[in-house]
C-alpha cells in the first residue's frame, strides 16, 4: 500500500461528522481562491464604505479573544499554581494554537496584497495598533507552536527537544500572557481611532482594557465549553471537577468587566446612547444576556457544580464576546441607509474556518497525546525513563475519539 | 508621528462661494492621474453630482446642493479631495507607513509598501482613501495632492485648473487670506475657517457661504486623530513589563512556597525516621 492509499483508508475510517467537516474545509479552500481569481469587490460585499466585513470582525477581532483560553489557563495553572487544573492546559494550548494560525490564514484572505504581509517586519510604525496586533499574532503563534510541541515530542520520544521544551515552560507560558496582554487589548484600540464612527454605546477610550478583561471571560468560558464537548462527543473522562473550579474565578472577571463597562458609559462615554432602537437592542442582548446573566449564573453553586447549567452559562458569555465584537466592528459603525452583509463567498470562508478548527482538533486529538497530559504520570527529569513510560508509540489505543470504532473495522 | 515643519507648507484654499461647478478641477485630475473614465448616470447618488462618490477613478469631485434663496433656486458646491491632514489618521494607522505627511504639504501612499489591510479607510475622518474593489490584489487610491508637480514648483492640477476658487501657497498664507476675507464680508461666509483646526489642521482650507454639515462636510473632532490611539499605544511597553513582571514574581512566590513545604515535609519525614528507629 502506497502512503497516499494509506491516508485515504485512514480518512474513509472517519465518522461522518468529520467527513462533513473536511467537505466544507474543503469548499472554505475554493471559495478563498475565487477571491483572488475575481477579486476582492466581485466575491465580497465589501465596498469604500465597508472596508472591513465579516473576515475582520470574526476571523481575526473575534476568533482571537476566543483564543484566549490558552493564556489565560496557563497563567492561572502555572503562574497562580493551581496545579490540578493542568489536565486542562493542552487541549487549551491546541486550540489557541489552531486559533491563531486560523486568524493567521484569515487575515491573509482579507488582505489586498498578502505577499507583503511581511512587510510589517521590514517597515516598522510603532503608531500602528496594526503592526502591534500583528507582530504580537506572530510572536504568539510561534508561543503556541512551541508549546504545541510538547505532545508531538512526547508522540515520537524525542527527549532532546522534549527537555528543552519543558525548560522553556515557565517563560513561554509568562511571554504568552505578556504578549496576549497586548495584542487582546490592541485589538480594541484599533476602533479607537473610530472616533464620530462608532457609535457612543460602545465608543470610550476604555475600549482595549475592555477587549482584555472580556477576552479572559471567554477564554476560561471556551475552555469549560471545550472540556464538557470533548467529555459528550469525544469519550474524554469528565473533567466536572476542574471545571468548577475555573468557574469560581468568572462571577470574579465578570463583575469586574461589568464594572468597567457600566463606569465606561456613565463617566467616560457622552451620549446620545439610545437614538437608534436596533443598536439599544443589541447592546441590551450582549450585555444582559452575554455578561450579566452568566454572572448571576456563575455566583450559584448549583450552575458551577452541575454540568449543564454551567456550560449554559459559559456559552452565554461566549455569545456575549462574540456579539460585542461585532457590535464594535461592525453594527456600531454601520449606516443605516446602506447595510452590509456577508456574501455567500464571505460565509463559506468563514464557515470554512471554524470547520477546520473543529476538525483539526479532532484529528489532533486522535493521534497526539494532549488529553492524557496528567503531570503526575510524567516523569520531567528523565526522559530516558520516560520513553518506557510512554513507549514512544503514540496513544491511539487509550484515546477512544469519534470516529475510532469504524477505524478499527476497517482495519 | 513625525512632525514636520508646517510654515512651510502647502495648502489650498478653496472659497466654496467662488466654485461655479465647472468640475475643470475634476477633469483636470482625471487627465493628471491618469485615471479611468466611470459610467454615470444621473441621479445614482444624492443630487445632481456626478460620479456618486469618490472612488478608485475619481480622486476628487464637485457635490452639488441646490437651496433656496430670496425665493430663487440657487446652487452650492463642495470640492472633496483628501485633506492632507497635519497630523494624517491614515499614516498613523498603517502597519507598515505607507502614507506620509511631506515637508511640502501633501500626504503621499507608497504603494510599493502597502499591505492592503484597509485600515487606513477606517481611520481617515473624512473617508477619503479608496480601494481598488476591482483588482485581484488591490491597492489603496487617493489624492496625491499633485506631490510631484508640488516639488517641481508647479501647482496641483485641478488648483491649475480651477477659474475662480482655489489658490494655492503657504498654508500660512491661505490661512490669513481666508480670515481676511471672512473679516472683509462677514455677511458672505459662514464665519468658519474649516481646516484651520479640523482633526487638528488639514492642508486644504475651505470658505462657505452654507453651513458646512449642510454642504456634506463631515463633523470632526479639532484633536489629531493619531492622539485617540496613541494614548493607548503607549502603555504598551509598561503593560508588556507589568504583567510579564507581574507573572514572573508571582510563580516565583508560588514555586518557592510549594518548595518549601515539600522541603518542610521532607525534613520531618527524615526527622521522623531516626526517632522511630530508636
Ligand atoms: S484626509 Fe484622510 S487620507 Fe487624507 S491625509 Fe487626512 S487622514 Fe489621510
Ligand atoms: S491598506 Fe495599505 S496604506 Fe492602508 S493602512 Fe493598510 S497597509 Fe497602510
Ligand atoms: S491635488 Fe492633484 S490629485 Fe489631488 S485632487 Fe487635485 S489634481 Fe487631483
Amino acid at each position: 500500500m502506497t502512503a497516499a492509499s494509506l491516508v485515504v483508508n485512514e480518512i474513509k475510517g472517519y465518522h461522518r461528522f468529520i467527513k462533513f467537516l473536511i467537505l466544507l474545509v474543503a469548499v472554505a479552500a475554493v471559495a478563498s481562491m475565487a477571491r483572488f481569481v475575481f477579486g476582492l469587490g466581485p466575491t465580497t460585499n465589501l465596498n469604500d464604505t465597508y472596508p472591513w466585513g465579516l473576515w475582520i470582525s470574526f476571523d481575526v477581532v473575534t476568533a482571537v479573544p476566543l483564543a484566549a483560553g490558552a493564556f489565560t489557563l496557563g497563567a492561572i495553572v502555572h503562574c497562580f499554581h493551581i496545579k490540578k487544573l493542568e489536565p486542562l492546559v493542552r487541549p487549551a494550548i491546541v486550540t489557541g494554537f489552531l486559533g491563531y494560525s486560523l486568524v493567521c490564514i484569515g487575515l491573509l484572505l482579507d488582505l489586498g496584497q498578502p505577499h507583503k504581509g511581511w512587510h510589517v517586519m521590514r517597515y516598522w510604525n510603532l503608531h500602528s495598533p496594526m503592526f502591534e496586533v500583528s507582530m504580537c499574532v506572530m510572536a504568539y503563534t510561534t508561543v503556541l507552536l512551541l508549546e504545541f510541541l510538547s505532545p508531538v515530542t512526547e508522540k515520537f520520544g524525542w527527549y532532546l527537544p522534549m527537555r528543552v521544551l519543558r525548560w522553556l515552560e515557565m517563560p513561554l507560558v509568562i511571554l504568552a500572557a505578556a504578549i496576549s496582554t497586548l495584542h487582546q487589548s490592541s485589538l480594541g484600540t484599533f476602533f479607537l481611532i473610530a472616533v464620530d464612527k462608532l457609535h457612543n454605546l460602545w465608543y470610550n477610550p476604555l475600549l482595549p482594557l475592555l477587549f482584555w478583561v472580556s477576552a479572559i471571560c471567554s477564554g476560561m468560558c471556551i475552555i469549560i465549553v471545550e472540556a464538557t464537548a470533548c467529555h459528550k462527543w469525544m469519550g474524554q473522562p469528565n473533567e466536572g471537577v476542574l471545571l468548577r473550579t475555573l468557574a469560581k474565578t468568572l462571577p470574579w472577571t465578570l463583575a469586574l468587566y461589568i464594572a468597567l463597562r457600566v463606569y465606561s458609559l456613565l463617566v467616560l462615554s457622552n451620549g446620545p446612547f439610545f437614538d437608534q432602537p436596533v443598536l439599544t437592542l443589541l447592546f441590551g442582548l450582549e450585555l444582559g444576556f452575554g455578561f450579566i446573566l452568566p454572572f448571576f449564573m456563575f455566583t450559584q453553586q448549583s450552575v458551577r457544580n452541575d454540568d449543564r447549567r454551567r456550560v449554559i452559562a459559559a456559552l452565554l458569555v461566549v455569545f456575549g464576546l462574540i456579539l460585542n465584537r461585532f457590535n464594535v466592528s461592525m453594527f456600531g459603525m454601520m449606516d443605516p441607509n446602506q447595510i452590509y452583509y456577508p456574501s455567500l463567498i464571505e460565509s463559506l470562508v468563514t464557515i470554512g474556518i471554524i470547520a477546520a478548527h473543529i476538525l483539526f482538533f479532532v484529528l489532533i486529538a486522535k493521534y497526539f497525546p494532549i488529553f492524557e497530559h496528567h503531570p503526575e504520570t510524567v516523569d520531567y527529569s528523565l526522559p530516558d525513563r520516560f520513553r518506557k513510560i510512554d513507549g514512544g508509540k503514540g496513544s491511539e489505543e487509550t484515546v477512544p475519539v469519534v470516529g475510532q470504532p469504524v477505524a478499527e473495522t476497517n482495519d | 508621528m513625525s512632525k514636520v515643519d508646517t510654515s512651510k507648507q502647502k495648502a489650498f484654499l478653496i472659497d466654496m462661494t467662488k466654485c461655479t461647478g465647472c468640475r475643470g478641477c475634476q477633469v483636470a485630475c482625471k487627465q493628471w492621474n491618469q485615471l479611468e473614465a466611470e459610467k454615470t448616470e444621473f441621479f445614482s447618488g444624492e443630487g445632481y453630482q456626478n460620479p456618486p462618490a469618490m472612488s478608485e477613478y475619481t480622486f476628487t469631485r464637485i457635490k452639488f446642493r441646490d437651496y433656496q434663496k430670496n425665493g430663487q433656486n440657487e446652487f452650492a458646491f463642495y470640492k472633496e479631495m483628501c485633506m492632507h491632514c497635519e497630523d494624517p489618521a491614515c499614516a498613523s494607522v498603517c502597519p507598515v507607513g505607507a502614507f506620509e505627511k511631506t515637508a511640502e504639504g501633501p500626504v503621499v501612499y507608497k504603494a510599493d509598501r502597502c499591505i492592503g489591510c484597509r485600515f487606513c479607510m477606517i481611520a481617515c475622518p473624512f473617508g477619503v482613501p479608496k480601494y481598488e474593489w476591482s483588482k485581484g490584489l488591490p491597492l489603496v487610491k487617493k489624492c496625491t495632492g499633485c506631490y510631484e508637480r508640488v516639488v517641481e514648483g508647479l501647482q496641483p492640477a485641478c488648483a491649475t485648473a480651477c477659474p475662480t476658487a482655489i489658490t494655492y501657497g503657504n498654508r500660512d498664507e491661505m490661512i490669513k487670506i481666508a480670515e481676511e476675507r471672512l473679516a472683509k464680508h462677514p455677511d458672505k461666509y459662514i464665519h468658519k475657517v474649516y481646516g484651520k483646526e479640523e482633526a487638528g489642521g488639514t492642508s486644504v482650507i475651505y470658505l462657505t457661504s452654507l453651513p458646512f454639515d449642510e454642504l456634506g462636510f463631515k463633523p470632526v473632532t479639532l484633536r489629531p486623530l493619531p492622539g485617540y490611539t496613541w494614548q493607548a499605544l503607549r502603555m504598551v511597553p509598561a503593560a508588556f513589563l507589568t504583567v510579564g513582571g507581574g507573572l514572573s514574581a508571582l510563580s516565583w512566590i508560588t514555586h518557592r512556597k510549594d518548595r518549601l513545604k515539600k522541603e518542610r515535609e521532607e525534613e520531618a519525614a527524615t526527622a521522623g525516621e531516626p526517632k522511630e528507629d530508636k
